[in-house]
């Protein structure tokens, strides 16, 4: 008689997508098989649920699709055609083309491109950046997302974790503004939801009528890109009717003459001019902010979105300081808490390599740096990319895809899978999944440390991104100590331990327990600034900035750690509001051919582009829509579920209309992060948008785009 | 795609599902809950929480359920929504049994 035993075990590990939940996770594996992904039910933000994103998380590693093994070109660029090599061949392939290049044209011709395909503290944003600084390369500003409200944030209130998500159930008036949290902060919902039972007020901004708008107390619909207007027409009514916390402006706030001086200049009848909402709404909504305490405002990155977006986030920054919420417990203001963790960003990303004098180019602006349109010298001569998808994700798509199809350009991508941005490639890098690798999670959501621990083998021959520049390091000859370490000695080596927020959080604790709150006080009781001690210069709120005299910048995180060669141009110390560009106030001429404008908000079955090639996905999903108002529609001709062509000057894409009074008349919605390969021209939204900054941090502007839309 | 809770909720009305809803989607009679398709977000939460395996994605239920779509959809809209678990009906153990669970 036989007995058939089947080994089961559970792993700890932690969610590794760029989202501010970052749940805990349990990985179950069966026979060395990841057979499911749940969520840890212990953890205060999990709960034991994930998203409907991650719901075949472990299926997702066994995709047949996967890029399991080094290839090369042997098609034209852009084919898809790639045969299998070795990992030596493939090193060896980019040891000749670096060298070739870096002898004819100098190490600043290769650019990395990265973002947070990954968000791991040795496999994420930074992974690659201690390596692509030996070697000298071009410094790539990553300014995907979060910068320009990183800027912003920093300016005002300095790096603080601020106002925790968990904390929000203590408060009773609760603004939302800027993001559609059911989709992509689902996990800090049930936080609102107990705020709301305990008779809180719940209030949604938003361009959109999103499900979380349907779900609040009150919508206020905004036009995109105006939120500064709306944040000063509210300071402006606070002053005025005196609902101002006097005693508090006065001990831990610096510049409220000035700032009282520009909010004078924004009054409700102005504001409601501005962004599309009746002056008696600005009204209430500033007076019942100010009264109801303690009041709290999530904000959400579509804020910094459009060119006045830093200075936006800088102004609903101010707002709590200016009616002292902070002082209460659910008190204040949520950007992303990511502040509070006492990382090591010189170890991370060894800035001390970085050449004197080395250029910086911003990876929004990336077709144009490809196609000589920067006319930077020495030329980008070879691209590497790795946690990252340009060709979706980057404005203006159509002239990354045309830099791309360069002949001379070498491109190697690392990837899980061959995407649109792949494809281009000379040289693909398998890289390993979640499941495969060991982290310790960075999270811009919550306050928890988490540890990844690998719970089964890399796929074919795929190696996490820590492994991945270990190679890399060894081939260009780089013998520095910093690439002989192991995954836990880079972890290790990257956070502050003895900092006072890890009190308490080892290595072997993590190892055990999974995760760990940081030691700053429990969501209950904590109030960081209850009494100022705010992490400016000045160490008080600043609504005149102190940091603006230096001019534009971005947080050097997102830079390499590189603090040379900043964008400066002026910032107003005070911020103000400053309107798109593509309106019909600013461009009329623009506004009469495309008069439509197009925002591209997250989907909310995919995590960008991830999950985007899963069937099961693409089905819960839906195919690439375009939401219109029933005016716009009938005005066009266009009917529910027909296709229409969206387009302006920079490119097209086709998608299938939705006609509904969630969006305002003049306003469309598409989502960004269908594969444009899958969609019926190749193209996504991306094709439409323009490779234009936030006025701080240079973020994207990805809601400055005017379209028309014309049926197929 | 939505969630729907089927006929396995009434007699038994655990309300585990309530528990492990992050948007409070859940409302109920005295009999049984039901799910607001417009407020679910699909995580799946609900489902292994069931003791008795009444809730399902619409996307792969089997073609038996397809009732329970509309009739979530339109109870949901009438009936008041549950914030948080309740004692079951206490028919649940008999009721559990005989479905074999």
């Amino acid at each position: 008689m036989s007995v058939q035993t089947s080994e089961t075990k559970v792993v700890r590990g932690a969610c590794p997508q760029d989202c501010p939940d970052t749940c805990a996770f349990l990985y179950h594996v069966e026979d060395g098989k990841l057979v499911e992904v749940t969520g840890d039910p212990d953890h205060p933000m999990t709960r034991g649920g994930l998203c409907v994103k991650l719901k075949n998380f472990a299926e997702h590693h066994y995709h047949p699709d996967r890029l399991l093994y080094p290839m090369q070109r042997i098609g034209p660029k852009g084919s898809g055609k790639f045969e299998r090599i070795s990992w030596d061949q493939a090193l060896e392939r980019i040891r000749t083309e670096w060298t070739k290049i870096i002898d004819q044209y100098g190490a600043q011709a290769i650019m990395p491109h990265a973002y947070l395909g990954h968000q791991g503290t040795i496999n994420g944003l930074t992974s690659g950046d201690a390596f692509f600084n030996r070697l000298g390369s071009t410094v790539a500003e990553k300014t995907y997302c979060e910068s320009g409200s990183s800027t912003a944030w920093i300016m005002t209130v300095g790096p603080t974790g601020g106002l925790d998500v968990e904390s929000l159930a203590y408060s009773k008036y609760i603004i939302v503004w800027g993001m559609n949290m059911m989709n992509t902060n689902l996990h800090a919902w049930p936080f609102i939801m107990e705020a709301k039972s305990n008779g809180a007020k719940i209030v949604v901004i938003d361009p959109v009528r999103t499900r979380t708008a349907k779900q609040a107390d009150w919508h206020i619909a905004i036009r995109p890109g105006t939120d500064g207007a709306l944040a000063l027409g509210m300071m402006n009514v606070i002053i005025a009717e005196d609902l101002v916390d006097r005693d508090y402006v006065g001990s831990y706030t610096v510049g409220f003459e000035d700032l009282a001086a520009r909010a004078a200049e924004f009054p409700p009848e102005r504001v409601a001019e501005i962004t599309g909402i009746k002056a008696n709404d600005i009204r209430k909504l500033a007076r019942e902010y100010a009264s109801a305490q303690p009041s709290a405002i999530r904000q959400g990155v579509a804020v910094e979105r459009s060119p006045g977006g830093g200075d936006a986030i800088r102004l609903i920054t101010m707002l709590p300081a200016l009616v002292g919420a902070w002082r209460h417990v659910g008190g204040g203001t949520i950007e992303m808490p990511i502040w509070e963790f006492p990382f090591n960003f010189d170890f991370m990303c060894r800035p001390d390599w970085i050449r004197p004098g080395t250029r910086v180019v911003n990876e929004l602006q990336l077709g144009a740096a490809l196609t000589g349109e920067l006319k930077l010298d020495p030329p980008i001569k070879s691209l590497f990319v790795y946690n990252s998808n340009p060709v979706s994700q980057a404005p203006n798509a159509a002239k990354i895809v045309e830099g791309l199809m360069r002949e001379d350009l070498f491109t190697v991508t690392s990837e899980l899978f061959i995407t649109d941005t792949a494809k281009y490639s000379d040289i693909l890098l398998p890289a390993a999944m979640q499941a495969e690798v060991y982290d310790l999670m960075v999270t811009w959501g919550h306050l928890y440390a988490q540890l990844n621990q690998p719970a089964i083998k890399p796929a074919g021959e795929c190696v996490a991104n820590s492994e991945l520049f270990r190679r890399l390091a060894r081939t260009m000859g780089f013998s520095d100590d910093h690439f002989k370490l192991s995954d836990e000695e880079m972890v290790v080596g990257s956070y502050h331990w003895d900092a006072p927020a890890f009190q308490g959080i080892t290595i072997e604790k993590l190892k055990e327990k999974g995760w760990i709150r940081l030691n700053v006080g429990s969501p209950s009781e904590r109030a960081p600034h209850a009494k100022g001690n705010f992490k400016t210069p000045s160490g008080k709120c600043e609504f005149k900035s102190s940091m603006a005299a230096n001019g534009n910048f971005v947080v050097e995180v997102w830079r390499s750690g590189y603090s040379g060669m900043q964008p400066g141009g002026y910032v107003d110390p005070v911020p103000n509001f400053i309107p798109s560009v593509e309106s019909r106030e600013a461009n009329p001429d623009l506004a009469s051919r495309y008069p439509l404008n197009l925002v591209s908000p997250k989907p909310h079955a995919f995590l960008n582009t991830q999950y985007g090639n899963e069937a099961v996905q693409q089905r819960r999903q839906g195919e690439q829509l375009i939401i219109i108002n029933p005016q716009d529609a009938a005005a066009r001709g266009i009917g529910a579920g027909s296709y229409v062509r969206v387009f302006n000057d920079r490119g097209t894409f086709e998608a299938k209309a939705e006609v509904s009074d969630d969006v305002m008349a003049g306003l469309l919605l598409t989502n960004v992060g269908h594969w444009p390969g899958h969609n019926r021209t190749g193209t996504a939204v991306n094709s439409t948008t323009a490779p234009r900054h936030s006025n701080l941090g240079n973020a994207g502007a990805y809601s400055d785009n005017l379209v028309e839309i014309r049926p197929v | 795609m939505p969630h729907i809770v089927t006929d396995n909720c009434a007699g038994c009305r655990f309300t585990d599902c309530v528990s492990h809803c992050p948007v409070e989607c859940f409302h109920g009679d005295a009999e049984r809950v039901y799910i607001d398709p417009d407020v679910c977000i699909d995580c799946g939460a609900c489902i292994p929480a069931c003791p008795v395996h009444a809730i399902y994605e619409t996307i792969d239920m089997p073609d038996e359920f397809t009732f329970w779509v509309s009739e979530n959809a339109e109870k949901a809209k009438r009936l008041p929504v549950l914030r948080s678990r309740q004692e079951p009906l206490p028919t649940a153990a008999a009721r559990r049994s005989e479905l074999g669970y």
